[in-house]
């Protein structure tokens, strides 16, 4: 009896495997191969053609001699700064009106939940269109002639504009899940006792809603790290401002796709994973001061 | 994105790899042989599609479909190819990426292609500076010359009319192109010769009509250190700072050619290859505007002034495709008289083939207001081969940079040189 029982698990277990073998397949081929190979890219010279000599640390000591490199890094981090505060507080602050019961609800949900819809191409063309210091509606708005894109201390503003636009519908659909499962009777309880809607919204809705938070900065803060497109489409190669904006994504795209030197740019690649391996790591553990899990 | 980069390339190569393991499995059903030909510009492929189309009708046996990849796509495309040895099995090479392909076996020496028809057909054929853009770094032939272009001065005869002033001419030096763009500036408002950061459609121009070059004679150190090279850089890049020429943060969001067709600036620098696509898509712009010769160098450092960047494509090959033998007919067929008259009767680009340079003029007759495009022939007897060397690809984002810093104000305009110079003297190094 007990072999028969053993018998029927390993069959099943076996035809568990064989159900996610086509994920797992996927995920080792386009993803673990590739990284491993990218680690094994970052020690070496890199020829045309995939071939590649091994050559130790040369990459990274040309790396972190370079200025380009640092200037990078703190764009990058210039960038999360501007971004993540500001992004996740407008996104809870959406979040808890698409909350509350007001007409239309659906329909604003939509609304800001458009822009992660629409392809990033068309947003940067169309806020390029905006930003255009000649003809842009900005300007025009505002009387002013500023360089938006092509002023080197501008322009990384004007790129956490449009990333902040972006994301803002996607988080708030996020913390709005968030906020649905905060049963009401707290609220009720704490009308009861005389609370004003902005102490609810301190002592209920931050720290009922703070796991979900959690979970959206850790996401919000890596593809900061991680931007790139964005950058891409709004800058164009004959920008005087281009410097003044290269992310790590995108220095890692120039050296490895324009110059052609993929060992320096997969060394920019791990830097990155290490960089945002740190950042993550430091929120789980900062969580615990502020990450409230129990209902 | 780590993972991307290396899925886009996987997802590339299957992708090929199903386009010709399609198609290209010797025998097919039809009992015909099936080439694949992949090209970058849309604008060109029913030239190309007529070309094939006349090889085809005399070898019935052959069936050749044009592909076009956009030009972003198509160096990661063909590198992956190359990788996963499945290449096209024709395809166009740029002299960009001539170098790096030649040298590692990836591209066919064609050197011996026309040998049983005329061994001297190369040289009698085509021009020196066509040949220079077919070679490897050992000097022999990787593809079969294509077209060849050249650099020419558009302008705005509305603007020249308004503001009084005579239409650019062979005389005109880099003297009367600031002057007719001050007295226009004034006359009109709009801008007048819009000089960007821009090396084939700017500054090479001007380098090497004073005289100067970018790369030094050994080809490999750079030339940013010669004072010819310098005088020239410093007049082009000073142009920003007249009233008249619009600064390099303009030229960021607007390109010259937007502007020059929207009516903002009455003069840029174009290649002859997009004349056409502008005469069909402007047609608001048709006869106000016309082309010619580049001015020259009032007092050049050496030489006589005259200079127009002149580049040029090939048709190249794997040297380990599978119908190699039937691709390099194709390819004598493009290189032939007859290919090279087709290419250029379809407006496609100038036919490198020497005395066919008409039939790319002809094109324009279709329209009832002719340009003078006479120019960007007549150019060629003073074209200078578009700068390049096996490093290239590494020096030029440095050089890019240097310049948009220059203009910025970033750095200082000596400073500047120099990083250039070091740019492309230590990517020789590097090596």
């Amino acid at each position: 009896m007990k072999e028969k029982a053993s018998k029927r698990s390993r069959s099943e277990s076996m035809w568990g495997y064989i159900m996610i073998a086509p994920t797992i397949i996927g995920l080792l081929v386009l993803n673990i191969y590739p990284f491993l190979d990218t680690i094994k890219l970052s020690f070496s010279k890199t020829l045309p053609f995939g071939l590649y000599e091994l050559r130790g640390v040369q990459n990274y000591v040309k790396m972190f001699a370079s200025a380009e490199f640092w200037r990078a890094n703190m764009n990058t981090i210039y960038f999360c700064v501007l971004t993540v505060p500001i992004g996740l507080f407008l996104a809870l602050v959406v979040a808890v009106m698409l909350n509350t019961k007001i007409k239309g609800r659906t329909f604003f949900r939509a609304v800001f939940f458009l822009p992660m819809v629409v392809a990033p191409a068309a947003v940067a063309m169309v806020w390029k269109w905006i930003f255009n210091t000649e003809y842009g509606i900005l300007n025009t708005l505002l009387m002013h002639h500023i360089n938006w894109i092509t002023d080197p201390n501008i322009v990384i503003v004007t790129c956490a504009i449009v990333a902040i636009w972006s994301n803002i519908g996607y988080d708030a659909v996020l913390l709005l899940s968030g906020l649905q499962n905060i049963s009401q009777s707290y609220y009720e309880a704490a009308s009861l006792d005389g609370a004003t809607k902005l102490q609810q919204f301190f002592h209920i809705t931050l720290p009922m809603v703070s796991p979900t938070l959690f979970v959206v900065l850790i996401m919000r803060l890596m593809s900061s790290i991680k931007v790139y497109d964005l950058i891409y489409m709004m800058i164009e190669q004959s920008n005087p401002a281009l410097t003044s904006a290269q992310s790590l994504m995108y220095l890692f795209f120039r050296e490895s796709f324009v110059t052609g030197d993929r060992g320096l740019g997969s060394a920019v690649v791990i830097w990155t994973v290490a960089f945002i391996g740190v950042v993550t790591l430091v929120q789980f553990w900062g969580q615990k001061k502020w990450v409230n899990y129990e209902v | 994105m780590k993972k991307l980069k290396k899925a886009v390339l996987l997802l590339a190569v299957c992708l090929i790899a199903t386009l010709i393991g399609g198609c290209g499995s010797g025998a097919s059903a039809d009992g015909k042989t099936h080439l694949t030909f992949q090209i970058w510009d849309v604008n060109q492929r029913d030239g190309m599609q007529a070309m094939c189309d006349a090889y085809t009708a005399q070898h019935p046996d052959v069936v050749i479909e044009v592909q076009v990849t956009s030009w972003d796509e198509y160096w990661t495309k063909l590198e992956a190819t190359a990788i996963s040895n499945q290449m096209p099995d024709i395809f166009w090479m740029h002299t960009n990426e001539i170098l790096k392909y030649a040298d590692y076996g990836k591209i066919a020496d064609l050197t011996d292609l026309y040998d049983d028809v005329d061994p001297g057909f190369y040289q009698e054929h085509f021009s020196e500076v066509s040949l220079k853009n077919i070679q490897g770094s050992d000097g022999r032939y990787y593809g079969v010359p294509k077209d060849k272009d050249t650099i020419g001065l558009v302008y705005n005869k509305e603007m020249f009319d308004q503001a009084g002033v005579a239409y650019p001419d062979e005389s005109w030096t880099w003297d009367d192109l600031c002057e007719a763009s001050q007295k226009i500036y004034d006359a009109t408002g709009y801008y007048g010769y819009m000089a960007y950061g821009d090396d084939q459609l700017g500054y090479w121009n001007f380098v090497y009509q004073n005289g100067g070059s970018i790369l030094a004679d050994n080809g490999i150190n750079g030339g940013f250190n010669l004072p010819a090279t310098q005088d020239a850089m410093r007049f082009y890049i000073d142009l920003q700072k007249n009233n008249w020429c619009p600064d390099q943060n303009y030229f960021a969001e607007t390109s010259p050619g937007t502007a020059f067709f929207s009516g903002q600036g009455a003069m840029f620098f174009e290649g002859d290859w997009n004349i056409l696509s502008e005469m069909q898509n402007y047609p608001n712009m048709i006869g106000k505007w016309d082309v010619a010769v580049l001015p020259k160098c009032p007092n050049p450092a050496n030489g006589d002034g005259r200079a127009s960047i002149s580049n040029g494509l090939c048709y190249a090959t794997s040297p380990t495709g599978k119908h190699y033998e039937t691709v390099k007919d194709v390819l004598r067929f493009f290189g032939s008289e007859e290919g090279q008259r087709i290419q250029g009767e379809s407006g496609a680009a100038i036919p490198a083939y020497i005395g066919l340079e008409d039939t790319w003029v002809g094109v324009f007759d279709q329209f009832d207001y002719r340009l003078n495009v006479e120019c960007f022939v007549d150019m060629f007897d003073y074209g200078v081969q578009s700068v390049n060397n096996k490093f290239r690809p590494t020096w030029k984002p440095d050089v890019s940079d240097a310049l948009l810093k220059i203009y910025s104000g970033q750095i200082s305009f000596e400073d500047g040189m120099n990083i250039m110079q070091q740019a492309v003297d230590e990517a020789a190094l590097e090596d």
